[in-house]
């Protein structure tokens, strides 16, 4: 007998509006900026957007990765190397270098995922740095120099030149991780992994393998993060260490816990295109930048550990009530002649 | 042959001897009450039955197949689950998603269709959500299904916590002192629900301090004491047993 069950889309109507919005406006982007510089920082915002929700995957299992931006390099080494050494087509190395990224990550998750914890992360930090050292170091990945010389991707005659046909196509890169994420988040895949979050041995008890889910999503995580790398190698057109390491770890961790940590695909996306549109407008000093990015990591952690999207979660009213408030103070002390 | 098998089952941590060389037999359809003075053993023996820690020595026999070693989420599989004594909960959950999750092993329909939300997938956790609701009805929880778990009261937490392993369906359940510290209306309506998830099927191990209710709901009382066990048998026996009123007594020292 036919059942009556129709295909439930795994997102309330307000959330897919907005969600439409947000898409229809990226998708327009390039016909309404023309500078390609912007269209450039939108194209780094998109990418580590995507790697900040690398780490909200695995923050979803209750790990901290510092390694996010080692399967970034390993993406776009590998990218790179498939075409320039082997000879590929970009658009078999792009899903090729995706799936030796998944592949590497698989075979290292099964083991670290087995010590969760400070551990974990101190594993990871050191698989990132180690990756960034690697590249550095070994002459096929160009020492120090990188890799120069990428060529850029072509549709049969036609090239790829300027930005717009890499916007787009990342544009509909993004959109694939953050339909599968999401997916992936709404299914009981994610329950599981909420659950492994929130209480390792109750979400044993009642019959989840932690550890299966746990490689699982760091598998999953890695091979976006090589997806993001691959197309990097090619949009750049050059690769160096420096795309990776430690702090590179850090600052996409930092983009997921400005955003608002609990927010897996919207906080990263809000963290990634403050942290790269906001030092641009306001021309910060480059030498402070590390400087800074501690401070603000620090105070968001202790001030505001919900990001920017957990606090207003918490607080609605906060920007509302208290901001007229605030605007009402301040008229009545420059009408009483105090500032 | 009964459900559950334990022999020679020993757990040192280093030198510290927790449990040592224990044989107990737990049969199907009972309540079994398992007490004994702090540090007697008990949890650490919920721990090796339910996988979380690995004996030293000894076999675990459920069923008849040899259990021993096997992983938590392994045993939960098999039909033994436990509940926590530190009021182990999803605490940034509702209460309903707590239950809800719990199901999360009887999923029938494989993990791709899950990703892909098909309508297949989609009638397999409506059946899920209607049981769990059945299931929070049975402990009384229904008013407080959009709470979050962490803003429960301990009685709430409790029933709760009960509620999480009955989604799973056991075979044996074992629950780790789940009355302690309620108040004695929670505590005859927690016995109540155990009484009625034993007339289910489900075979019931309790660990408890409160003697009352162990006295009241228990078929058969097992006592540990420096990881040994120093009796067995039914709850006037035991309340008449000299060892056993002298390993509590003495344990105050």
């Amino acid at each position: 007998m036919r059942s009556m069950t129709k295909w439930r889309i795994p997102l309330s109507k307000p959330r897919l509006i907005a969600l439409s919005v947000i898409g229809v406006a990226l998708a327009i982007l390039p016909l309404v900026v023309e500078s390609p510089y912007i269209l450039h920082l939108a194209i780094m915002a998109l990418i580590y957007a995507a790697l900040g929700m690398t780490f909200s995957m695995l923050f979803s299992t209750g790990l901290i990765s510092l390694g996010c931006a080692a399967f970034y390099a390993v993406g776009a080494y590998t990218s790179a190397l498939l075409v320039m050494k082997l000879g590929l087509s970009f658009w078999l190395a792009l899903p090729l270098a995706t799936m030796i990224t998944g592949v590497i990550a698989l075979g290292i998750g099964s083991v670290i995922v087995r010590y969760p914890g400070a551990p974990f992360v101190l594993v990871t930090l050191v698989l990132a740095v180690v990756t960034q050292q690697t590249a550095g170091q070994v002459e096929l990945f160009g020492g120090w120099g990188g890799i120069m010389d990428i060529p850029s991707p072509s549709i049969g005659a036609l090239q790829f030149t300027g930005k717009i046909p890499y916007y787009y196509l990342l544009l509909f890169l993004f959109g694939m991780i953050v339909l599968v994420f999401q997916a992936l988040y709404s299914s009981r895949i994610g329950r599981a992994w909420k659950s492994i979050q929130l209480s390792d041995p109750l979400a044993k008890a009642v019959g989840i393998n932690a550890y299966r889910y746990r490689v699982s999503a760091f598998t999953i995580a890695s091979s976006a993060a090589g997806l993001m790398g691959s197309f990097y190698a090619h949009y750049f057109q050059t690769i160096t260490p420096d795309i990776t390491g430690g702090w590179v770890s850090i600052y996409i961790q930092l983009y997921a816990v400005l955003g608002g940590i609990g927010f897996y695909i919207l906080g990263p996306a809000l963290g990634a295109s403050i942290m790269v549109f906001v030092p641009e407008f306001l021309r910060l000093v480059e030498e402070f930048e590390p400087v800074v990015t501690g401070i603000l990591l620090i105070v968001l952690i202790v001030f505001f550990p919900g990001g920017i999207l957990g606090t207003l979660q918490k607080r609605p009213r906060f920007r509302l009530a208290n901001l007229s408030d605030r605007i009402r103070k301040i008229r009545r002390w420059i009408s009483t002649g105090a500032l | 042959m009964a459900l559950l098998e334990i022999s020679g089952l020993s757990k040192h941590f280093g030198g510290l001897v927790a449990i040592h060389e224990l044989n107990l037999d737990v049969f199907d359809g009972e309540i079994l009450g398992l007490i004994g003075p702090n540090g007697s053993g008990k949890t650490t023996l919920f721990n090796l039955v339910t996988g979380f820690h690995k004996p030293t020595s000894g076999r675990v026999k459920f069923k008849g197949e040899d259990v021993t070693g096997l992983r938590p989420d392994q045993l939960a599989r098999r039909g033994i689950v436990r509940t926590f004594q530190a009021l182990t909960l999803f605490r940034q959950s509702t209460v309903f998603d707590n239950v809800f999750n719990a199901f999360h092993m009887h999923y029938k329909q494989p993990g791709w269709k899950a990703f892909l939300h098909t309508p297949s997938v989609s009638r397999e956790e409506d059946t899920f959500k209607q049981r769990a609701m059945e299931i929070l009805d049975v402990t009384g929880l229904t008013a407080q299904k959009d709470k979050l778990a962490g803003s429960l009261s301990s009685g709430y937490c409790k029933l709760l916590a009960i509620a999480i392993s009955l989604a799973t369906n056991p075979k044996l359940l074992l629950l780790d002192e789940p009355v302690t510290t309620l108040s004695p209306d929670k505590v005859e309506m927690v016995m109540e629900v155990v009484t009625r998830v034993r007339s289910a099927g489900t075979t019931v191990v309790t660990i408890e301090h409160n003697m009352k209710a162990i006295m009241d709901y228990c078929d058969r009382i097992v006592v540990l004491a420096h990881g040994r066990k120093i009796a067995e048998g039914l709850p006037r026996e035991i309340a008449k047993n000299e060892r056993v009123v002298e390993a509590y007594l003495g344990s105050m020292d």
